[in-house]
């Protein structure tokens, strides 16, 4: 009964937080007015978006470092490093460019004036920054889903040094798993080096690919669930993120390609006209390249297309209060919250079949590039050497070829 | 007619027509593997495995389009 309680009150604490976190207008409504615009730019998409602070509305809003590699006026270049945005844009030749605005110069504004106006409102969040003299040559400023890849990283790597202690010996254990710890871990593991790893490359190569895969899976799977605790973000609704992991995939491919793979890549199928190969060859390479670029895109979109979809339900309800007033935001918050739980439930299935996805699609990509053909080209001249390997029906007739040669000189 | 407004029309135009493609492309998924698992309960585990996957590269292409519209909406 009171864990019940206490599951009950924990639930309560997550849903009020969660509520609270998307006040972001009625907080900067003492500041000014609330418009369309503001709610769907800064708390819709500033909150599915990147950005250089930490969001724990109503309770605090941490900023970031800014960290930024640029070249001078007199065209030095140098590293600068302020604590956040806001000591940035008081201290360093910076100028800040609201929201919308991407014209660039023409809306930069650096008046000290304007500026601490800019940072009273919450405003330099959302916004970027220029440098007033010279130009910023690459931004390596901390963002948040930095700090949640670098946390879903951490989580990963604790689990796992923590349960490989367990596993003294190579491909065997001491004793049965123990605790639902290890034993939930165990059963992805295993999940994952069965139905993923296994079937997917051939020729017993899947033991080289598992690790990565291992890796692949547990990241993602870690960084999506991240994305679903309240103040959190996931770092796989980044496409940076997603997109270094589509490389490592790429680069895989192309590491550990057997030559078969780049010859038919590269000169097409064995035996097809060469009018029809010279078409299939840039076919083949864009479609590989474009393999690997979807696996980025299908996550980042997935989960960015999640969380907005959240934020956007959630934001109804403040969109309703500017536009009809209280009363019909009331009403709102009923559906909203009701549609707002539904995709939250489905965004947790999301997050375990998007892992599963990235993590399969990767394992087939690897193992259509390390499979190796068994010469088919070459087999045509000697029937008997199709034998071993090769399909049934090419067995068969391989069979039936021989039978025939042997049975044909004593019949003659 | 001001850009801005056709480009918002297409964006609209696209994520409901995309939309309406991968649905077509998910819907005729899932009904195959359904007689298929109907018919050969035992292949079942097999075809749900097959059928999220597929999912997913249908759901890719659709989400491609999204992208698009995304774009088109954010950089007017």
């Amino acid at each position: 009964m009171i864990g019940r309680l206490r599951s009950l009150q924990l639930v309560a604490l997550v849903l009020l937080g969660l509520s609270a976190s998307l006040s972001v207008p009625s907080a900067t409504a003492a500041e000014g007015e609330v418009t369309l615009e503001s709610i769907v730019n800064n708390t819709i998409i500033g909150h599915a978006e990147d950005g250089y602070y930490l969001n724990f509305k109503p309770f605090a809003q941490v900023e970031l470092p800014r960290i930024m590699l640029v070249r001078t006026a007199d065209g030095a270049l140098t590293v600068e490093a302020y604590g956040s945005t806001k000591s940035l844009l008081k201290d360093g030749p910076y100028g800040f460019v609201p929201e919308g605005g991407e014209d660039g110069a023409a809306e930069l504004i650096t008046a000290p004036a304007a500026l601490s106006d800019a940072i009273s409102a919450k405003e330099h969040l959302y916004g970027s920054v220029a440098r007033t003299s010279g130009h910023v040559v690459v931004d390596f400023s901390i963002s948040r889903h930095l700090i949640f890849g670098l946390l879903a990283m951490l989580i990963v790597l604790g689990m796992f040094i923590a349960l490989a202690q367990r596993y003294k010996k190579e491909h065997d254990r001491p004793e049965a798993p123990e605790g639902i710890f290890q034993n939930m871990m165990e059963v992805l593991v295993v999940f994952v080096r069965d139905e993923i790893a296994k079937p997917n490359i051939p020729d017993g190569k899947w033991a080289t690919f598992l690790p990565y895969l291992l890796t692949a899976f547990f990241f993602i799977l870690v960084a999506n669930i991240l994305g679903l605790v309240p103040f959190a973000g996931a770092a796989t609704s980044n496409i940076a993120i997603t997109g270094v992991m589509a490389i490592m995939t790429f680069g895989i491919v192309i590491l550990y390609a057997s030559t078969d793979y780049y010859k038919e890549l590269l000169t097409g199928p064995p035996d097809a006209p060469v009018l029809i190969r010279i078409i299939l060859v840039p076919i083949e390479i864009i479609g590989l390249v474009m393999r690997h670029l979807a696996l980025a895109i299908r996550l980042f979109a997935n989960m960015m297309g999640g969380s907005l979809i959240i934020f956007s339900l959630l934001g109804l309800v403040f969109m309703m209060n500017v536009i009809m007033g209280e009363a019909a935001a009331w009403s709102t918050t009923v559906i909203s919250i009701g549609f707002t739980v539904f995709i939250l439930l489905l965004k947790l299935l999301v997050a375990f079949i998007q892992a599963y996805v990235f993590t399969i699609l990767s394992a087939l990509f690897i193992g259509m590039a390390v499979e190796e053909h068994h010469h088919d080209g070459e087999e045509e001249g000697e029937p008997e050497a199709a034998a071993p390997g090769g399909r049934p029906a090419e067995r068969l007739d391989a069979v039936e070829d021989q039978i025939e040669q042997r049975v044909q000189p004593t019949t003659a | 007619m001001d850009p801005a407004a056709l480009a918002y029309l297409a964006a609209g135009l696209g994520a409901g027509i995309s939309a309406v493609g991968a649905a077509i492309g998910i819907g005729r998924l899932a009904s195959s593997s359904m007689d298929g698992a109907a018919r050969q309960p035992e292949a079942a585990g097999d075809i749900r495995g097959l059928m999220i996957v597929s999912a997913g590269l249908i759901e890719g292409v659709a989400l491609f389009a999204l992208i698009i519209c995304l774009l088109l909406v954010l950089f007017v």
